[in-house]
């Protein structure tokens, strides 16, 4: 029960390599997740960000891979970067009374004094829309990985309906 | 000599083959050309086709003859169903030679019509209408989104990424439903796969 | 002889992208293997991500220039005006992008059925699972 899952022999050159690697994959996936001043996207940073941590998992185990990605956590990030997006896209329809325009968020805002409306846009577009779209793909496809990975202690034991 | 006998599904797989080949065939003939700089999901499509008697004055002083106009406003382009009108003073008309270069395209010689739409917070004319001049007959053509936002995106959101803008700021309602679509995939594989009491 | 150099020549794209639907299509429905299937429908899907995105492509003509003038893609820099780029078309890219990931979310779901499968009847082809349920219909099992 508490023995290691490895269907392979621990080899040295793969998990120095890795825990080398790790830090600068998820540093890129967050340069990429702002999108406004070159190429790059929420959708695009956010698979960046899962492909590093599901490196990590590949590599070193599932259990080891659970300490570090606990299911608190990993919740946490799947409901919070919808929370942002939608929040924003919901507030905006009730602010517009229901014509569906985003440009009615940025008018009442205070911060439109000192950077114009194009300014407000952009700084929507950056932080709070491609955060949340990075988020929760992030968050998506890890948990799918843990969930297609891991194995149960009584599994084929029959049918249970 | 005697065919061997085929199982049902590999008939039915055949013939879906043949029928997408068949359908292939007969759809290329309506598709643009690959790479086709004027084609109309990259910057116009054609309306209509009209005698040139001697509208060329008209259109070099600025207005926009009433045989052109009316015609416009019968295909639907009308205030009824919310398209931007063409009355006095609203619309501005304005040569471009050909070959200038603007907003990442290159433009044939031809008239062009702009009109005031009245935005919220962007008050400026843009380009809707497009005449050309043939062998005495004048084509109207009417412009499609990407000359707009080919445009205009450095100025309304001040953001260099075309493609961000338009799946964040113009067409944000569409990703805040896909969003929603991943994450109803990632609840779907937790209720699939755990059953012996870690939900 | 005109019709040939109009429509195959000049659309090579549409005829590329349409081979690869075909082949996708057809290992969905031929296949007896689950796991294979859903290849098939992956293939699918990245063609039809193919074909969409390159009806924007802007600048190439097979018959007077081989590729010598092309699109930049859509980041609008301001030493583009000097050098006289042309930008592609950028909204086939926004509507695909979103294409691309619900695909690969779906494609776990799919899996995770498949595991399920193979959990209940101990086997992935698909004659075999036939005729399973066919024995468990005969001896009451459900």
């Amino acid at each position: 029960m508490t023995q290691e899952r490895r269907a392979y022999k621990r080899d040295v050159v793969i998990e120095v390599t890795t825990s080398l690697i790790v830090p600068l994959i998820l540093l890129f996936g967050l340069y990429v997740m702002m999108g406004t001043g070159g190429t790059g996207g929420g959708f695009q940073g956010g698979t960046i960000l899962a492909a590093g941590f599901i490196l990590y998992i590949t590599v070193f185990g599932v259990d080891k891979g659970r300490e570090k990605v606990p299911e608190s956590v990993n919740a946490f990030f799947l409901s919070f970067g919808l929370f942002l997006y939608n929040g924003i896209g919901w507030l905006c329809i009730l602010f517009s009374l229901a014509t569906a325009q985003w440009l009615n968020m940025p008018a009442f805002w205070p911060v439109t004094e000192f950077t114009g409306v194009a300014g407000a846009r952009s700084f929507l577009i950056a932080y709070m829309i491609s955060a949340g779209i990075g988020l929760t793909v992030m968050a998506a496809f890890v948990s799918q990985y843990f969930d297609l990975a891991m194995k149960e202690d009584d599994e084929m034991e029959g049918d249970e309906g | 000599m005697k065919l061997p006998a085929m199982k049902p599904l590999t008939i039915s797989g055949l013939i879906t083959a043949l029928l997408l080949i068949a359908l292939s065939i007969y759809v290329v003939e309506d598709l643009p050309a690959f790479g086709d700089e004027n084609s109309p999901a990259n910057k116009y499509m054609m309306l209509f086709t009209v005698d040139a008697d001697g509208l060329a004055e008209n259109l070099d002083a600025g207005i926009l003859p009433s045989k052109i106009k009316t015609q416009i406003e019968d295909m639907g382009f009308n205030k009824e169903e919310n398209y931007p009108t063409l009355e006095e003073g609203n619309y501005r008309i304005e040569w471009s030679e050909k070959g200038a270069f603007e907003g990442g395209r290159r433009s044939e010689g031809g008239w062009e019509v702009l009109i005031h739409n009245g935005e919220i917070f962007y008050n400026e004319p843009l380009r809707y209408y497009f005449v050309k001049e043939g062998n005495e007959t004048f084509t109207i053509y009417r412009y499609n989104w990407p000359v707009r936002v080919n445009e205009k995106t450095e100025e309304e959101t001040a953001t260099i990424n075309a493609v961000t803008a338009g799946l964040a700021d113009y067409r944000g309602y569409d990703t805040m439903g896909e969003e929603t679509v991943i994450l109803t995939g990632a609840i779907g594989v937790i209720l699939l796969l755990r059953r012996r009491g870690r939900l | 002889m005109e019709w040939l150099t109009q429509h195959v020549l000049e659309k090579y794209n549409f005829w590329i992208a349409m081979t690869i639907i075909i082949v996708g299509l057809t290992a969905t429905i031929v296949k007896e293997n689950l796991l294979k299937k859903i290849i098939g429908l992956s293939i699918f899907q990245t063609a039809m991500f193919l074909w969409y995105v390159s009806l924007g492509d802007v600048g190439r003509n097979i018959l007077t220039t081989w590729g010598l003038k092309t699109g930049t893609p859509a980041i609008l820099w301001e030493e583009a005006a000097e050098k006289g780029y042309i930008y592609v078309n950028p909204l086939l890219n926004v509507l695909m992008l979103t294409g691309i990931v619900v695909s690969a979310a779906t494609t776990a779901v799919a899996l995770a059925i498949v595991i399920r499968i193979y959990q209940k009847y101990g086997t992935i082809e698909e004659d075999e699972i036939i005729e399973k349920e066919k024995e468990f219909e005969r001896e009451g099992v459900m």
